[in-house]
């Protein structure tokens, strides 16, 4: 509605004007007080304007009581003038039965029984915000009392010549009609506005925004688009073939479906562009003459998904990965073992043992998610079944990566298996020490065995002494270097730290 | 015997899997080469070695072991991959190569390097 400037005399003709109606008008506020009113409405309601300005509408007119049939007219008239100022459009009330207090000359109160039909037309200020309601009502009781008392087929059609065909039933029927049809919207639009996925309506072969929801706003990172070209309102889109697409669906009119489709996107404010997965159906709005007028969009974001998806397929790929090849090197211990132990008894036992002694270091490494292992645990898991009495280790806190913790595992296995057989583990006062220090960018570390008897270089190196060298020099980038003396076994191991490998 | 005689370069990073390698190698007559723990020390042993194949484990202390077969490509080195992922886990570039599956027996070990080097069994 265009705003009228007014001052001066136009404004006080205009006012003049309004109070000489013989129509009924009365001014509210926001909070649904009485601003003003005409002196014919005055008249209508049997009170004087003192009486009314200021005060609360529905303190003075609160439809007839308290009974339910009062409240419930109450609620019809605080309705229309509602939906008047939120909606910033014009409300009738065809009808719309609302008894008042009436003051007789006598002073007593009274209710009266009336009927009104009414329309609320928003007054706005400057800035187009709407201020006030304008109600302009009708006193219909004679006529709707007539209506009423009408028995009669004769009398009736009477009385229809003179509301021109039983007006107000119709009327009163097709306001319940709209009432029931603006709920039915105001529903679906709340539907529409807070759907979880986004949802928006294209019009036009440059797909203008014609309405969108919120989750749509959020989708392009809450840039205003609403009335722009898709191209114009999230230019990111171009070449990536979404137009192209709608533009199909316009001259096709067949729907376009897509699943997990990825999208770069400007996602938040401000942000970078973004890859952002999508399910969506582009569906064809058509026009009375089937003729596609826009493209309704639908879809959720499920970027989320997606991501998960790929990183199980990653995490499933790599724990494929680490069974193969943890399966090739038990493969190559069944192997080997088999090679230096013809007796499937002593097969038997050492391939177990070893078995054990890999299975010792995984299980240390599960409890650190596989992240690593404390040298100390690795070391107290593979020789613990000899006596913690026998063997004492002495070190400062060392963190092993995966690889390096199941090398030095299967090493330390070994040297405490050579022990037992054939070292200071073999004889009841034999005893093993291991030291560790870490220094210019190396651990070193030293078994030194005592007490068992006095040590000479096999004379045909076993699989576990290879095994020791070759894991040492292989997997660690390291040195080892033994020496077999007469108090026992020495064994002294470099491994760099930063060897990558470590 | 096909392959006696032909030296195999191994790149592996797990010691166990190098020696079991080997130890199959040497049994079918081969001369292992290496093995070689990292990309830097195969590309090392590369330039300075010679060989008839090699056998490539695809992942190496965490790094791809393609720099390597590009490497071994330049001198027409025949080569096999190794790998706990499948073929699947092969960059397209690199797919329909001779792959074996960790873990192998000594004659699918055979038969790939066979395959890649083009000799007919006999």
């Amino acid at each position: 509605m265009k705003h009228l400037d007014l001052s001066g005399d136009l404004a006080l003709g205009i006012v003049r004007a309004f109070d000489a109606s013989p129509n009924p008008y009365v001014l509210m506020t926001p909070d649904l007080r009485f601003a003003g009113m005409n002196q014919a409405f005055l008249d209508v309601v049997g009170r004087a304007r003192e009486e009314l300005v200021d005060r609360p509408i529905f303190d003075i007119f609160d439809g007839g009581g308290s009974s339910e049939k009062a409240v419930e007219n109450a609620r019809q008239l605080r309705e229309s003038l509602e939906r008047v100022f939120t909606s910033g459009q014009r409300d009738h009330l065809a009808l719309i039965h609302y008894p008042i207090e009436m003051i007789g000359a006598d002073g007593a109160v009274r209710i009266e029984d009336r009927w009104w039909s009414a329309t609320n037309t928003p007054v706005r200020n400057a800035a187009g915000e709407v201020v006030y309601v304008l109600q302009h009502t009708t006193d219909v009781t004679e006529l709707e009392l007539l209506r009423r008392r009408v028995t009669g087929d004769a009398d009736r059609s009477a009385v229809n010549a003179i509301l021109s065909g039983n007006v107000m039933a119709r009327a009163e029927h097709v306001q319940k009609d709209n009432r029931r049809l603006h709920a039915e919207r105001n529903r679906l639009m709340d539907l529409f506005i807070q759907a979880p996925g986004f949802v928006a309506v294209l019009t036009g072969p440059d797909h203008v925004f014609q309405m969108h929801n919120a989750a749509c706003g959020q989708m392009v990172g809450g840039r205003p688009i609403l009335g722009l070209p898709l191209a114009k309102a999230v230019p990111e889109l171009a070449g990536q073939g979404f137009i192209s697409l709608l533009d199909e669906v316009r001259t096709t009119g067949e729907a376009y479906e897509g699943h997990r489709v990825p999208v770069q996107l400007v996602h938040t404010s401000g942000g970078k562009l973004e890859t952002v997965y999508v399910d969506f159906v582009f569906q064809p709005l058509c026009d009375e003459d089937e003729a596609v007028a826009g493209v309704f969009v639908q879809g959720h974001d499920v970027t989320v998904a997606v991501r998960a998806d790929e990183r199980q397929r990653l995490m499933i790929d790599e724990l494929n990965h680490r069974v193969k090849n943890t399966l090739a090197t038990v493969q190559s211990i069944a192997m080997q073992t088999a090679r230096y132990n013809p007796d499937p008894v002593r097969f038997a036992e050492s391939f177990q043992a070893r078995l054990m002694a890999l299975s010792h270091t995984h299980d240390l490494l599960t409890h650190s998610h596989w992240e690593g292992a404390a040298l100390f645990d690795v070391l107290r898991h593979e020789t613990e079944a000899h006596g913690r009495r026998r063997v004492a280790l002495h070190g400062p806190p060392v963190e092993l990566k995966p690889a390096s913790a199941l090398a030095l595992g299967m090493i330390f296995h070994e040297l405490a298996t050579n022990a037992a057989k054939y070292g200071a583990l073999s004889v009841s006062d034999g005893r093993v020490t291991v030291t560790w220090t870490v220094g210019h960018g190396s651990l070193s570390l030293v078994w030194r065995e005592t007490g068992g008897p006095s040590a000479s270089r096999p004379e045909r190196r076993g699989f576990g002494s290879r095994l020791i060298e070759r894991a040492i020099r292989h997997d660690l980038a390291g040195e080892i270097e033994t020496d077999y003396g007469p108090s026992g076994l020495v064994a002294s191991l470099t491994i760099p730290a930063e060897s990558g490998r470590a | 015997m096909a392959m006696s005689g032909r030296r195999i370069l191994v790149v592996e990073d797990e010691s166990l899997v190098a020696m079991l390698l080997e130890t199959m190698l040497e049994d079918m007559g081969c001369v292992p080469v290496g093995p070689a723990a990292t990309i830097d020390e195969a590309l090392k042993l590369v330039d300075q070695e010679t060989f008839d194949a090699a056998l490539l484990d695809v992942n190496v202390a965490g790094q791809q072991v393609f720099p390597v077969a590009r490497a071994l490509e330049a001198r027409g080195i025949p080569l096999v991959f190794s790998t706990g992922y499948g073929e699947g886990g092969l960059p397209e570039a690199w797919r329909g190569r001779p792959t074996v599956q960790k873990p192998f027996t000594e004659a699918i070990i055979r038969d790939a390097l066979m395959a890649a080097l083009g000799v007919k069994r006999a």
